[in-house]
């Protein structure tokens, strides 16, 4: 089964039911059917690596697009739309994209970028072809360039199977149905979105699309609208809900049976607020990469002495700790399973990261005796300071703390005697006094003496990827 | 002000040494004498001198820092 069956399929079951909502226009199954068969492009121009790129905020236009394209066989290239001209140009290359599609408002940027050669689409003029196209089977659904926390982006491809894996282990676990009504208001362009509007298709709920999720009141109001039963948010918003009255906020979500987070660190405060919050419902995140979707999942409930675990593996997927290089429990995660992929896109390089089908990660973790998975930090983010070792999210935690300081990067710098000492990049609060004395007075009362950062910035931001990550690669 | 500078530098010392108690502070006692002094202790006091006086230290100041009395010395160089 390919992605666009999951379309086909509803529609069959469900030809009247809303399947779409976006800016205040609806779709039924049919509608978005009838309009993704007949989403066509100047096929004369495409080359034969069949990839073409989508560039473009949410929007029903975007789903069309991005299911028409593979309708017609093609594999679908997601970009964001704060895309740089460089990294554009590069994922054009990399990727041997035929032509950009664009929104509207993408299209005014990208088409000054003069490096960019190829043809560029507005999402809307795309012609309409009256004839119906008969489902084709390409291997590569889509590929995204991950936004890489240690490293440059590398090309990810994504096959239908894994997709249709992934989708059947979600909606298995976290119980979706046809009778759910989901609110989305993450980038499509983004595996963690992507994996929402999948399920939506797949089981027939009707989902409703929202540009962004920083309007938090707007997220709450069309929770409310329409009477929504799952919401998927990154722990970020999740933090800033928690900062409206509780009561309110009880009433929003008195209809909600699932808030879907993803793997960003979430805090134990974030965690049991939101319980309390959605007391019919459950808050659930996983974990999982782009080249690894939703390997394990985990479903917060009464019992509180798991809440920072990232769950347990999913249906068929293994995953693995490789800790022969040090004595502790910790290691780095491993995963293999028909959610993996095979290879990277054209890069040999990435490649070596998968041996005998077990992907290794680059993430830190450990299982505890009940065999739930822990992630402690990244492989390539662990700061050796004179053999000492010091995950960064540690320092983090503990600073974040402190009054005054609204985001904190640590990381290693070079020392003559240590190997490695920490450095931190602080953002203070508007009008904070904050000073560097007040930041190291604390981390000594609160950590040990080798985890003491030794040199600070202040600084008014902090690079991070579109999920909260620190980019730590782009700090040293 | 010298009395300052060195008041703070004795906070320093305490801070970075929690079990100091006054009476067992010496201007002139080495490192060697004293018990939890290694090698992060002596990362955490340049950092901690660093932040409070606002300078910095070179690497063979931070390495031949034996004292509180080498710690003030290297201070008022700074400042001077």
């Amino acid at each position: 089964m390919n992605i666009v069956d999951f379309l086909k399929n509803s529609a069959n079951k469900y030809p009247k039911k809303i399947a779409l909502i976006s800016e205040n226009n609806s779709y039924t199954f049919s509608e978005l059917w009838k309009l993704v068969q007949s989403f066509s492009l100047p096929l004369e121009l495409i080359n034969q690596e069949n990839v073409i790129s989508l560039i473009s905020e949410n929007s029903a236009s975007f789903v069309i697009a991005y299911l028409g394209i593979m309708n017609l066989g093609k594999t679908v290239h997601l970009v964001s739309p704060e895309i740089s001209e460089m990294n554009l140009t590069n994922q054009i290359t990399s990727s041997n994209s035929s032509m950009i599609i664009s929104s509207d408002t993408v299209f005014n940027k990208i088409s000054k970028f003069n490096s960019i050669k190829i043809p560029i689409f507005h999402l809307t003029d795309i012609p309409k072809n009256s004839n119906s196209f008969s489902s084709k089977s390409n291997e590569i659904a889509y590929l995204i360039y991950t936004s890489g926390t240690t490293s440059e982006p590398k090309g990810v491809g994504i096959n239908h199977s894994i997709v249709e894996f992934a989708t059947k282990n979600i909606v298995q676990i976290l119980n979706y149905s046809n009778s759910d009504i989901d609110i989305l208001p993450l980038p499509l362009h983004h595996s963690f979105g992507l994996g929402c509007l999948h399920v939506s298709l797949f089981v027939g709920s009707t989902l409703i699309l929202l540009k962004n999720s920083s309007d938090l009141q707007n997220i709450l109001d069309t929770i409310k609208k329409y009477n929504a039963t799952t919401l998927a948010a990154v722990p970020a918003t999740l933090l800033k809900f928690l900062k409206f009255n509780e009561n309110n906020l009880k009433d929003y979500f008195s209809n909600v049976r699932l808030v879907i987070t993803n793997t960003t660190k979430i805090s134990i405060n974030t965690i049991e607020n939101f319980k309390k919050i959605i007391s019919h419902g459950n808050l659930a995140t996983y974990y999982g990469l782009t080249e690894a979707s939703r390997s394990s999942f985990m479903i917060f409930d009464e019992h509180t002495s798991f809440d920072q675990s990232v769950g347990k593996p999913a249906p068929h997927v293994n995953i693995k700790i490789d800790n022969q290089m040090s004595k502790s429990k910790i290691g780095e995660i491993l995963i293999k399973g028909n959610n993996v992929i095979e290879k990277y896109w054209k890069n040999i390089e990435s490649d070596k990261n998968i041996i005998d089908g077990w992907l290794r990660t680059g993430d830190l973790g450990y299982f505890d005796d009940h065999g739930y998975l822990y992630l402690v930090g990244r492989f390539d983010d662990v700061i050796n300071i004179g053999g000492e070792k010091v995950m960064p999210d540690e320092i983090e935690e503990i600073v974040k703390q402190i009054d005054g300081v609204e985001n904190v990067a640590a990381f290693g710098i070079d020392h003559e005697i240590f190997g490695q000492v920490i450095k931190l990049h602080v953002v203070k609060s508007e009008n904070s006094n904050l000073e560097k004395l007040s930041i190291i007075k604390f981390c000594m009362k609160n950590l040990e003496k080798y985890k003491i950062p030794s040199k600070i910035d202040f600084v008014t931001n902090i690079p991070q990827t579109d999920y909260g990550k620190v980019k730590r690669f782009m700090l040293k | 002000m010298s009395v300052d500078i060195e008041t703070m530098v004795k906070n320093i010392f305490f801070e970075v040494f929690p079990n100091l108690s006054e009476s067992d502070f010496s201007w002139d006692k080495e490192q060697k004498n004293y018990e939890h002094w290694d090698s992060f202790s002596q990362l955490n006091l340049i950092t901690l001198t660093e932040a409070k006086f606002d300078i910095s230290f070179s690497f063979d100041e931070s390495i031949n820092i034996q004292s509180a009395s080498d710690l003030l010395k290297n201070i008022k160089s700074h400042l001077s």
